[in-house]
């Protein structure tokens, strides 16, 4: 009897153990790993027009694209690289370059939609900027 | 009047009202409060006419032609802020005040999702312009032929009453003129010059901007107000000021 309540305090313990460890994996898994992701800080252009952002972590991480479906093909790894092109503009995204080559209305939502999903225009941008300032000085 | 005279003379009091007259009086005044009272609380006098009682006005009924208003197809605007530069550009707007601006609505998609909107705001050009009816020298009036609500800086003595009386916050005191400054659909800097529209309208990338003349059918503006299966909504209908700025979602 002894022995068998010795086995099921054991296996209980294991078992939470093993459940806690599972737990911190999970935890580990959502922090963010910039070399598989790519950079955290968001993509902002001011070119053609202001602003625009994009976010690695919603594409790779989340929605789960790889480095290679946007680079080199679509964009270059270069910072700002597509903001020196001419091309770069709302009429090649409907054409099926840059962004548009996902966001055409079946792989992700048409580029002649939601709008300011990816422009956040001068506001956002000041309140993006004015964010960053906060979370710098709050450490 | 001597003393003697004043005595035989008799009390005007209240207190030597016969009771009739008094209960008369009473009842004039409550028809008199119940007739405001029936109007105001139970509506039962004047109503507007609920049918065709939306924020355009009824083909043909223009006060004005041209009639200019300007259409904001809302949802394709990106805060660029490239008209707020050509209105500073074309109009010289100090950089503390502006003709026209940008806000922003954020709405919750649930969650930690956020839809925004941005809303191009301007003066409404109202035909019924609270500003002009509370200036005290007349700087600022409503245009005969255009419907344009038109500012003389040399009028204007700065009170200010007309900037709190804007439902729209669509005027700005310049420091430069000592005088209220306000949109004027760029009648002094473009249209008086021939040219057929606003700085604004030409600057926007989206062509969220759409500028013309109402009492034109064959207008865009009147086009993008009268077409079918459109919502179409004002800023602030309720202060009866009848804007002249409409917004569409598509």
């Amino acid at each position: 009897m002894k022995k068998m309540l010795l086995v099921l305090v054991l296996g209980a313990g294991l078992l939470s153990g093993a459940l806690l460890f599972a737990a911190s994996n999970a935890q580990e898994k959502t922090a963010y790993d910039e070399d598989a992701y790519g950079p955290k800080a968001p993509i902002v252009w001011v070119k053609p027009v202001r602003s625009v952002i994009f976010e690695h972590k919603i594409h790779t991480m989340d929605a789960g694209l790889d480095c290679g479906s946007c680079h080199d093909s679509l964009f270059e790894m270069e910072n700002g690289a597509a903001e020196k092109k001419d091309d770069f503009t709302m009429a090649t995204l409907y054409k099926g370059g840059y962004c548009g080559s996902c966001h055409d209305g079946s792989a992700a939502f048409a580029s002649n939609t939601r709008c300011t999903s990816c422009h956040i225009g001068a506001r956002g941008h000041a309140r993006l900027n004015s964010q960053g300032g906060t979370a710098v000085k709050s450490h | 009047m001597k003393i003697d005279d004043l005595e035989k003379t008799t009390s005007e009091d209240l207190g030597v009202l016969p009771s009739v007259v008094r209960r008369n009086i009473l009842k004039l005044g409550l028809v008199v409060t119940g007739m405001y009272l029936g109007g105001s609380i139970l509506s039962l006098t004047s109503v507007r006419n609920v049918y065709g009682a939306g924020v355009v006005p009824e083909v043909g009924k223009y006060p004005y032609n041209p009639h200019y208003s300007m259409v904001i197809r809302e949802k394709l605007c990106i805060d660029c802020e490239q008209c707020k530069e050509a209105c500073v550009k074309t109009n010289h707007v100090p950089a503390y005040g502006f003709r026209t601006t940008i806000l922003e609505k954020r709405r919750s998609l649930g969650g930690e999702k956020f839809e925004t909107t941005f809303m191009p705001v301007l003066c409404n050009h109202c035909n019924r312009p609270p500003c002009v009816r509370v200036c005290p020298t007349t700087a600022t009036w409503k245009d005969e032929k255009t419907g344009i609500v038109t500012m003389n800086p040399g009028r204007c003595i700065g009170c200010k009453t007309c900037m709190t009386a804007c439902p729209y916050n669509a005027r700005y005191f310049k420091e430069e003129t000592r005088a209220v400054d306000k949109c004027d659909f760029c009648f002094e800097s473009r249209l008086s010059k021939g040219q057929t529209t606003t700085a604004c309208v030409e600057a926007c990338p989206a062509d969220v901007r759409v500028f013309g003349n109402l009492a034109d059918p064959k207008s865009r503006v009147f086009k993008l107000v009268h077409a079918p299966e459109t919502m179409i909504w004002v800023l602030r209908p309720e202060t009866g000021a009848i804007p002249n700025i409409y917004y569409i979602n598509s």
